[in-house]
């Protein structure tokens, strides 16, 4: 018998079947919230809450730009200094009399160029490793920020970019509203676009994407210019809480952002996950770290219970997954190799 | 309770249900093996339940429901391991060999490898799986890794890592698919000798001459139902597709063979042309020409070269010579390229080239048809579900929800949608590696339909088929290789499957 109709079920059941990887951090991000609201009251104060998204916000720029890669199963270790970078790009063309807006653009080209034409060219053109080369130009680019710099902060005096930081709009800061459209554009990108079903496609089978038509260098490359993209946005808005251009490479925001996304339910495998999932990543790691201040708690704590977490988090997924495309009745995406294997490799062991 | 006169059967499945989501895979799933040293085969559409109740016999998933006894004991498993030492050994569907590990370590993964005093006793874990290799008759390098195989090779060590294990019945989820008539012959060679061992075998195969074949007994599973059991002799080929697809389907299905060469195939110029081809060290000098609206096979052996053909005109490897279209040159290496010049690849692994799986069926469907579209326009409007929708009806996906990853669907269901995202705009030129691999019989004769159909709009058409019934039903002339070179050209009308059988194996004589 032919399937002559195929049904398309509501939005709702895919909201929900598509929020199935970034559940668990949902349920916890809620859960330690509400924890710290009760016994903390000044935590959920609406001053402390702008403080906190405020202070997540180069974190989680950074962390939309990551998921993209992460989904096509690579990831960007340089994106700290290409912030840095562009923060100092931007401070000399401000020193040198450039308009504000135009040093702006400027900047953030170059962060997507650094990105895209570097980064994304080794990767997606040459198939070197995206480990080996981020990894390559989070060493090279530290170096050209320190020779650059003369190692010393820049001072930036630019009202535009100042106000930035302290004006408010509907009770939002700037750096706040800067979150909310990179969010709302990464979203739309991955969902709404076919550059979004490449990101995932290649991710999921490069092969087959390239069998398929799908321009997967360019894809790549694109990929990257977007990472860099999101680290000089980043770097500027950095530039604008603290008023100046730092050299300091800050060596732990990468794997910070890549925590965040693995967090909300992205696989480093690739071909899975999305921006909702990163973005409550951000969140628990920015709750956690300012609920834990105020409650007193060192801030090595902080360190230890994301570490925790992240791990529990995604093997807490792995274990899920094995059970489901063992037994249980629930349709989930792509099934893990480990699921395949595994039994086997068990199976082999127990007979002699 | 004395002496009784039949003694329980050695395998009895009864009621067995179970349902993903909505999505009911079996509903009264029955499977009965009498005695030992029987081959039993399992027949059914796509989609109607094999695969999941053999994996609920092999202990990978979990019924929802009905009974498993084994010796007239009730049984549950509730892993591979279980079922193993109860000795059920299950070969599936696809491969799970580890691609960078070597024969040895892949037949004795894990802690079977022989341990020495220091560390892994290699010398002797080789030897070990020599002996394994040697029972199949099988003369591989167990030093070689597997992704250095061919899939017929690797099918075969799988088989042997399953023996190996010591079962009393080896389940086979189409072993047979990708391989010809040789290395089928091969594979039903062991399982006779096994059978004669007293080892039960039950397989999964859609071509129908395979399981009068080999089989003993036939079980018909339609829709997450056992519709039919028993002898095979009791069977015919034309009771079989009805069970399978239940009688009043079965007389829509009629299989047309194609008539003559259409009009525009015996004078128009050619669109494909392939000058001096070749991709050391498997292919050499293959010169062929596609006109619009003929339908070409490539037969020969598996590693007769085909595919690598097939590959190097696409430019999914390199190659030197030329492949001109209507007269320009197509540069080699880039699929993206060919592809916009009007050339269609379906690649024959579909699992990793043919579909992403954790992707929708809609927009695996669409990959091609937008593959030249601006890439900031939105995915799955409406017009694009429709069309999706129109191929997976005329193909018969079988899937409740065109949004469902096509990692939930049964393997020929993924198979059609590796082929459907060539037919939502078709190219002037299709490349088609194994086209109906895994398909079912009466969903094979609409895929072949609609390939004639194609070639009557205009289509070229170059299907590689390890199946010389497939090419001589469909083709207009069907080219041999042997040893990566075109070795003979026949057309449709002087072929037979005898001829093309000699003529893949170097008979070159007649
Ligand atoms: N993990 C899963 N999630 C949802 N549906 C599934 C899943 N696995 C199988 N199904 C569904 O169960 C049904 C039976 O699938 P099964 O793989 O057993 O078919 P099959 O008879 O082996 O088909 P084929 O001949 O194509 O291999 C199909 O409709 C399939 O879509
Ligand atoms: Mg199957």
């Amino acid at each position: 018998m032919t399937t002559e109709h195929f049904s398309q079920p509501s939005i709702w059941a895919r909201t929900w079947k598509g929020s199935r990887p970034f559940r668990p951090v949902f349920v916890v991000l809620v859960v330690v919230f509400v924890v710290l609201a009760i016994a903390q009251p000044v935590f959920a104060s609406a001053q402390n809450l702008q403080n906190l998204l405020t202070s997540i916000s180069v974190l989680w720029i950074v962390a939309m730009g990551m998921t993209l890669v992460l989904i096509t199963a690579g990831a960007d270790l340089s994106v700290a200094p290409i912030g840095a970078l562009a923060g100092i790009l931007l401070a000399k063309l401000l020193q040198a009399g450039i308009p504000a807006w135009l040093a702006i653009i400027i900047s953030l080209v170059g962060g997507a160029a650094l990105g895209g034409l570097v980064n994304g060219t080794l990767i997606g053109r040459f198939n070197v490793s995206f480990f080996v080369v981020t990894l390559g130009t989070l060493t090279a680019f530290t170096g050209i920020v320190n020779l650059w710099s003369n190692t010393e902060s820049i001072p930036v005096n630019e009202p535009v970019i100042l106000n930035l930081a302290v004006t408010r709009f509907l009770g939002l800061s700037g750096p706040v509203w800067i979150m909310i459209i990179i969010f709302v554009v990464t979203l739309f990108i991955q969902q709404r676009t076919f550059f979004g079903r490449d990101v995932y496609a290649v991710g999921g089978s490069i092969s087959a994407a390239r069998l398929s038509g799908i321009r997967v260098p360019r894809t790549i490359i694109l990929v990257y210019a977007f990472s860099g993209l999101c680290a000089a946005i980043a770097g500027i808005v950095a530039i604008s809480r603290i008023g100046v251009a730092s050299p300091q490479v800050d060596a732990n925001l990468p794997l910070q952002a890549i925590a965040a996304v693995l967090l909300g339910g992205t696989a480093l495998s690739g071909g899975t996950g999305g921006v909702v999932g990163t973005a409550f990543g951000v969140l628990f790691i920015g709750v956690l770290s300012n609920g834990l201040s105020i409650a007193g708690v060192p801030s090595f704590w902080q360190q230890i219970v994301t570490g925790v977490i992240l791990v529990v988090a995604v093997l807490a997924d792995r274990i899920g997954l094995r059970r489901r495309t063992k037994s249980t009745t629930e349709t989930s995406g792509t099934q893990p190799p480990e699921s395949i294997t595994a039994p086997e490799e068990l199976a082999a062991k127990t007979s002699h | 309770m004395t002496d009784t006169v039949t003694p329980p059967p050695l395998l009895q499945m009864e009621g067995i249900e179970k349902s993903y989501g909505g999505v009911r895979a079996l509903r009264d799933g029955r499977l009965i093996i009498q005695q030992p040293g029987t081959v039993h085969g399992l027949i059914g559409e796509n989609g109607s339940g094999k695969s999941t109740i053999l994996g609920i016999l092999s202990g990978q998933i979990r019924p929802d429901g009905g009974a498993l006894l084994v010796e007239g004991r009730p049984v549950s498993f509730s892993s591979p391991v279980d079922a193993l030492r109860t000795g059920i050994a299950m070969v599936s569907q696809e491969t799970a060999l580890a691609p960078l590990l070597s024969v040895t370590e892949n037949i004795l993964l894990g802690r079977r490898l022989v341990r020495g005093r220091t560390g892994i006793d290699w010398r002797r874990s080789h030897q070990r799986a020599k002996l394994v290799l040697d029972r199949l008759g099988l003369t591989y390098d167990p030093r070689a890794p597997i992704g250095s195989l061919r899939p017929d090779q690797r099918q075969m060590v799988e088989i042997a890592r399953a023996l190996s294990l010591d079962s009393r019945v080896l389940i086979l989820d189409e072993p047979t698919s990708s391989l010809s008539e040789d290395e089928v012959a091969s594979i039903f060679q062991v399982i006779r000798n096994l059978s004669s061992a007293g080892v039960s075998t039950i397989l999964v195969t859609h071509r129908l001459s395979e399981l009068f074949e080999i089989c003993d007994e036939i079980t018909v599973l339609r829709d997450g139902r056992t519709v039919a059991s028993g002898a095979a002799a009791s069977f015919n080929p034309e009771s079989l597709v009805s069970a399978m697809v239940g009688d009043t389907a079965a007389q829509k299905r009629v299989k047309r063979e194609r008539i003559a060469i259409p009009a525009a195939a015996r004078d128009s110029a050619p669109v494909l042309t392939a000058l001096n081809v070749s991709s050391e060290p498997d292919l050499h000098n293959v010169e062929l020409s596609l006109r619009p609206g003929e339908i070409v096979g490539l037969a020969g052996l598996v590693g007769a070269g085909r595919s690598d053909l097939l590959e190097a005109i696409f430019g999914a490897r390199p190659r030197t010579g030329d492949v001109l279209i209507e007269n320009v040159t197509l540069a080699p290496g880039r699929p993206s390229a060919a592809i916009r010049r009007g050339i269609g690849y379906v690649p024959p692994d579909r699992k990793t080239q043919g579909v992403v799986l954790g992707m929708s069926v809609v927009d695996n469907a669409m990959m091609v048809a937008s593959s030249d579209r601006f890439r900031l326009r939105p995915p799955g409007t409406r017009r694009d579900v429709q069309a999706v929708s129109a191929i997976g009806s005329s193909i018969s996906i079988r899937t409740h929800d065109l949004g469902v990853a096509v990692s939930t669907l049964s393997g020929g269901n993924q198979q059609k949608v590796a082929l459907s995202k060539w037919l939502i705009d078709p190219p002037r030129v299709l490349l088609l590696d194994e086209p109906t691999r895994g398909v079912d019989v009466a969903a094979k004769a609409e895929i072949h339909q609609i390939l004639v159909d194609l070639a009557d709009r205009g289509v070229a058409l170059l299907v590689s088929s390890s199946e010389n019934d497939e090419l001589l039903n469909i083709c207009d002339r069907i080219v041999v290789m042997l040893r990566g070179r075109v070795v003979a050209t026949v057309a449709r009308v002087d072929a037979d499957e005898a001829k093309l059988s000699r003529l893949s194996g170097g008979h070159l004589d007649d």
